[in-house]
């Protein structure tokens, strides 16, 4: 049975009532911002299909510590966001670490923080902090225009995303059940 | 699907751009700055209910969403003419006030602290919220992210929802909070008082002990002699939720006060060619240029503009702080661009001491939360302090509720013009004739740029989460002759 609820720092939508929900699937962005919002479309997208107690899926806006404070005490997190890169076709969809933005943790922010130097903050400050964190980004190509749609290349590939993450999870549970206890 | 291993960051577009053009002899002839533009968004609104804009307009901004589902709510009230009850009023100010709690925190330990705990001519690999961190001690960064954690509950508990807020309705808010809640939030903001006491001693130690920075502070570099903006009580006190916008001139008297639905008689926007940036500025003085002065139209709309143009703090211990400040820097108004870091931190502690204060209001959990509008709704204005500046909302609709026009001044919009200003003044006194362009360089015009944090582009979350900035010289012939960058390369 899925059920929604307002908890935590996030919106969420729980699937069953395990005690333990150790693994995250968060979708970032916004909602209104045309493809800005393919990583909130798509955790809806896995939530709706996903049938596995030990999961929370939840959407947020926010960033930076906003993000970290989302993610304490989950063993596992699967962010799913929007990206633009140089050249980059829109709807292309990228697996990536955390480590894939170390380079940027050098870096003051004009604004907040982003996502690695986050994650290193959680440890440097002891926080329960996931062991493992994914990242699928999606290309977007528009993210400045307001529009609850988003752009055509871009919807269609919030299902990929979605079949890949729910692929991924699948495999993290058959791994788990094939671990010698 | 393709796995790569790339620095996204190095591909971002869209970033905030500096662009500083040289003359011959090297020194800056003109600058120029951009931020991405988010468009549509009038059209985005029009016929749609009113009632759906406090949480249409919340995702503007990935930053201030509470303060735009404030003013928002704030506009509904004015345009269904009806009054909150009491006690709503109180818990929208309560939930506000946790609000700048958390904001101000955020800005000033991630954004504006590792300038001065680390240096503003430190490596840029530990000038960052990890360096501060490692310099000052674990226990403060725990308190940090507390802090943040605990006033998110709050917002979660009263708005309904975390940093969404889903409470507000015309005449009122949707949920009245229990005595058990109650007590939690009066813990909670006992706790975020002495935290903004921590911070304001952190300050002391850091940045006024020490002689350079004070002096940085001081420096005309990083003086503006503009208009101060804020919303203020009936007692002309800062206030953030309520009120009314007062103006004061550059040499501290009062220019103007006004109701939020007079706004139009007295802000007006200029328009540049290169850039779709509309500057605000004061209609009855006029827009004059990007210059400074009383003959200026221009305002600033930032924390410490909000002390400015107010007598007071509301507060007892946020007033000694506020007095201390005016005292050491001499005297009201204070001009120094540096000084918002100290502006915020007074706010923070102000914010937290009001928070206790509703926290013990005996009318705080009342069932009376909403009275219910009964006339024609047609047109509303609702203005409220959002941590980057005053921020107005003004709705007009058909006597069905349906919006049929709508326009916003967000925070960080009044302050362009400033900001602009700010940097250019910055890029002129350290780009000389024969100066070396460094990084230090750059993180010295971007200490002009820090105190505003500018928020133009945040409703944009695509990765990396943030917003890189770029500052672009070209020399007199128009060639490339430095790029420098935060979270580009």
């Amino acid at each position: 049975m899925v059920r929604e609820r307002h908890s935590g720092a996030l919106h969420y939508t729980e699937c069953n009532e395990a005690p333990e929900m150790k693994t995250l699937v968060l979708g970032v962005g916004n909602p209104i911002l045309c493809d800005d919002a393919a990583g909130i479309k798509a955790a809806r997208g896995v939530s709706k299909q996903l049938n596995n107690p030990k999961v929370s899926v939840a959407e947020t806006s926010a960033a930076g510590l906003s993000l970290l404070e989302s993610i304490v005490g989950y063993d596992r997190v699967i962010i799913i966001d929007t990206i633009q890169t140089r050249g980059g076709r829109a709807g292309q969809v990228y697996r990536m670490e955390p480590e894939d933005f170390s380079s940027a943790k050098h870096f003051s922010s004009p604004h907040q923080i982003n996502l690695f130097t986050a994650l290193e903050l959680g440890k440097m400050l002891n926080l329960a902090m996931p062991k493992k964190v994914t990242i699928f980004a999606i290309e977007a190509k528009d993210i400045t225009s307001f529009s609850e749609r988003c752009t055509p290349e871009v919807e269609r590939a919030i299902p990929e995303v979605v079949r890949t993450v729910l692929e991924e999870l699948e495999l993290k549970a058959r791994k788990n059940k094939n671990k010698p206890t | 699907m393709k796995k790569i291993t790339i620095d996204p960051i190095t591909r971002l577009e869209g970033h905030g751009k500096i662009t500083i053009f040289l003359n011959d002899d090297g020194s800056v002839a003109n600058v120029y700055f951009q931020v991405p533009e988010l468009r549509g968004f009038e059209k985005f609104c029009e016929g749609r209910p009113a009632e759906d804009m406090p949480q249409i307009t919340q995702r503007i901004c990935g930053v201030c969403p509470e303060a735009h589902h404030m003013a928002a709510t704030k506009a509904l009230d004015d345009l269904f003419h009806v009054e909150p009850t009491s006690t709503a009023r109180k818990l929208r100010e309560l939930l506000y006030s946790a609000f700048y709690v958390t904001d101000h925190t955020t800005h000033f330990y991630i954004l504006a602290s590792p300038d001065f705990v680390m240096g503003p001519d430190a490596p840029p690999a530990e000038r960052n919220i990890l360096g501060v961190i490692a310099k000052v001690g674990l226990e403060l960064g725990g308190a940090v992210i507390n802090t943040r954690k605990q006033n998110h509950w709050i917002i979660q508990t009263v708005g309904g929802r975390p940093i969404n807020p889903c409470f507000g309705l015309p005449g009122g808010v949707s949920r009245a909070i229990t005595e058990e809640e109650r007590k939690q939030i009066e813990e909670i903001a006992k706790q975020s008082v002495e935290f903004g006491k921590l911070s304001l001693k952190l300050f002391d130690d850091v940045v006024l002990k020490n002689k350079a920075y004070l002096d940085m502070i001081l420096s005309e570099t990083f003086t503006q002699r503009s208009y101060n903006m804020g919303l203020v009580d009936e007692k002309n006190r800062v206030n953030f939720y309520d009120g009314k916008v007062r103006v004061v001139g550059p040499d501290g008297k009062e220019f103007c006060k006004y109701a939020p639905r007079e706004y139009l008689d007295h802000i007006a926007e200029h328009v540049e060619p290169w850039t779709y940036l509309k500057f605000p500025y004061l209609k009855k003085i006029g827009w004059k240029g990007f210059i400074d002065g009383k003959d200026s139209g221009v305002y600033r709309a930032t924390p410490l503009s909000r002390l400015n143009a107010a007598d007071g703090m509301a507060t007892p211990l946020a007033q000694a702080e506020y007095e201390k400040m005016y005292s050491t820097l001499g005297g009201k108004p204070v001009n120094y661009t540096l000084a918002t870091h100290w502006a915020r931190l007074i706010e923070l502690l102000y914010a937290a001491e009001r928070l206790l204060e509703l926290s013990r209001d005996p009318e705080i959990t009342s069932p009376n939360i909403r009275n219910i509008p009964t006339a024609k709704p047609d047109e509303g204005v609702g203005i409220v302090e959002a941590p980057r500046g005053t921020l107005t909302h003004h709705y007009i609709t058909d006597e069905r509720g349906v919006i049929k026009k709508c326009n916003l001044i967000v925070g960080t919009t009044n302050n362009y013009a400033p900001l602009f200003m700010s940097i250019k003044k910055a890029a002129e006194d350290f780009i000389k004739p024969g100066v070396k362009i460094t990084e230090g360089l750059l993180n010295r015009i971007e200490m002009a740029w820090r105190p505003y944090d500018p928020c133009a582009s945040c409703a944009t979350h695509a990765l990396p989460g943030q917003l890189p900035l770029e500052v672009t010289i070209y020399d007199a012939q128009g060639n490339e002759l430095k790029r420098l960058s935060r979270g580009i390369s």
